[in-house]
């Protein structure tokens, strides 16, 4: 899961799109307008959802659209690592990156290289047996339905 | 002690300098006591100030309740030097002027963690977890004070780990997880750490909103880790450590270790305290172009 910011990393992808670079395909992208927008309820939403890692990217420091998003954001995922790692959440499945809309190279190999750190730490499975009881029952009301 | 204070308040209330001392009363029963609205001159004398005075009252300052939207310019309130610490917070985050409270305090040499261990007096093993690395026994910004106030330096830093954090630091990620799901367990999403909270401001929390329904309501494990994982990090940096969140837990569940956690983490990248100045921002609502950020790749 990638949270990322639209001007910097979102381009940047899409450079690496059109300049028809290889990547992982495990990666799935959201646009957010900047990477202070990047909520820690997203963050937490995505791995009780399943998801076995999540990156946040942004901006290079100076270069926010909106010229400081991006340092509010360092602060928030400063503590928002502590607090994943003292929750017992392995941090090595949250990445934060700096990249600019340029650096679709750096984006390839970020990719690549939290792909197979994730890999080798397989799927989180500790939060995702944290099932709903009642999930079946749930579940069983919207075939009907 | 008492005397004084009661002195005061009977003061203020007669000259209508504030509409409202809020303080201590005694409660049911000989080990409780319980927070009291004094607006009567009459009703001074049920004040009370000792070491089972627990609650934390600036809770009734904040605007999320009803009591500071009554139309009473001024409160007065009597407050342990923790309790302060949480006002000062709260005029450093714009909830409440200050001007508009009375902060009346005393000298306290700690309370009791629960009720139902007070045996008449103080001691370490019915002594708050919190009042064992107090720093604030001489509090810091008040206006009425009973007896010679001392100086005390506040300028040596204060990092003190507590016990159950550093253990569960030591940990390794997995134990540490099996940790809290022991203990998450256990929650039935009461939301009593929520309503203790003097910082918790939102007049409409996150949980209770249902579209979107950021936060599951249902009580099963997932959810309850959200729910933990989202109060913790709304408190970064502004939680004062009162420890009311964990006293008030039917379950038992050491709900504040995120905020133990968290406020060492806050104290080590920007050395920031809360609680301590009116002036100094919190810290997520600020930034400096310098702050670390080693774990950035």
């Amino acid at each position: 899961m990638a949270f990322v910011c639209k001007w910097c990393t979102y381009s940047g992808a899409d450079l690496a799109g059109t300049s028809r670079m290889d990547y992982s395909p495990n990666v799935r992208m959201v646009r957010l307008p900047c990477s202070g927008r990047i909520d820690h309820q997203f963050m937490i939403k995505a791995f009780e959802q399943g998801a076995d890692g999540v990156i946040i990217s942004g901006c290079h420091p100076g270069d926010c659209h909106y010229n400081e998003g991006n340092y509010y954001a360092r602060r928030r995922n400063t503590a928002f690592r502590e607090l994943v790692g003292f929750n017992g959440i392995d941090i090595k499945r949250l990445e934060f990156s700096w990249i600019s809309a340029a650096e679709a190279i750096k984006w390839t190999e970020i990719i690549d290289k939290f792909t197979e750190q994730v890999r080798e730490l397989g799927p989180h499975n500790p939060y995702a047996e944290l099932v709903d009881p009642y999930a079946e029952y749930l579940a069983i009301g919207q075939e009907s339905a | 002690m008492i005397e004084e204070i009661r002195n005061q308040a009977r003061h203020l209330l007669e000259n209508g300098e504030v509409d409202v001392v809020i303080g201590y009363a005694e409660g049911s029963d000989p080990t409780r006591t319980t927070p009291i609205f004094v607006r009567k001159v009459e009703d001074v004398d049920k004040l009370i100030f000792d070491e089972r005075c627990i609650n934390s009252l600036p809770l009734f300052l904040n605007k999320r309740h009803e009591f500071p939207r009554k139309g009473w310019k001024k409160t007065g309130i009597i407050g342990k030097g923790c309790d302060i610490r949480a006002i000062t917070q709260l005029i450093a985050e714009n909830q409440l002027k200050r001007d508009e409270v009375f902060i009346i305090s005393a000298p306290c040499e700690g309370v009791v963690s629960h009720p139902e261990k007070w045996d008449g007096k103080l001691h370490d093993g019915n002594r708050a977890t919190k009042c064992t690395d107090c720093d604030v026994k001489i509090p810091v910004d008040t206006d009425f004070f009973p007896v010679d106030k001392p100086e005390v330096d506040r300028t040596a830093p204060y990092q003190v780990t507590a016990p159950q954090v550093a253990n569960l630091m030591s940990l390794k990620t997995d134990e540490r997880f099996a940790f809290w799901r022991e203990d998450f367990d256990r929650c039935f999403k009461c939301y009593a750490c929520r309503e203790v909270c003097p910082h918790c401001s939102c007049n409409i929390c996150i949980t209770d909103r249902t579209e979107p329904s950021w936060i599951d309501p249902a009580a099963h494990k997932r959810g309850v880790f959200s729910w933990h994982m989202t109060r913790a990090m709304h408190l970064v940096g502004r939680c004062t450590g009162c420890g009311e969140c964990t006293r008030a837990c039917p379950m038992g569940i050491q709900v504040d270790l995120f905020n133990q956690r968290m406020k060492d983490v806050i104290q080590d990248h920007y050395d920031y305290k809360s609680g301590y100045s009116m002036e100094v921002k919190p810290p997520l609502i600020t930034y400096k172009v310098d702050d670390r950020e080693d774990f950035i790749q």
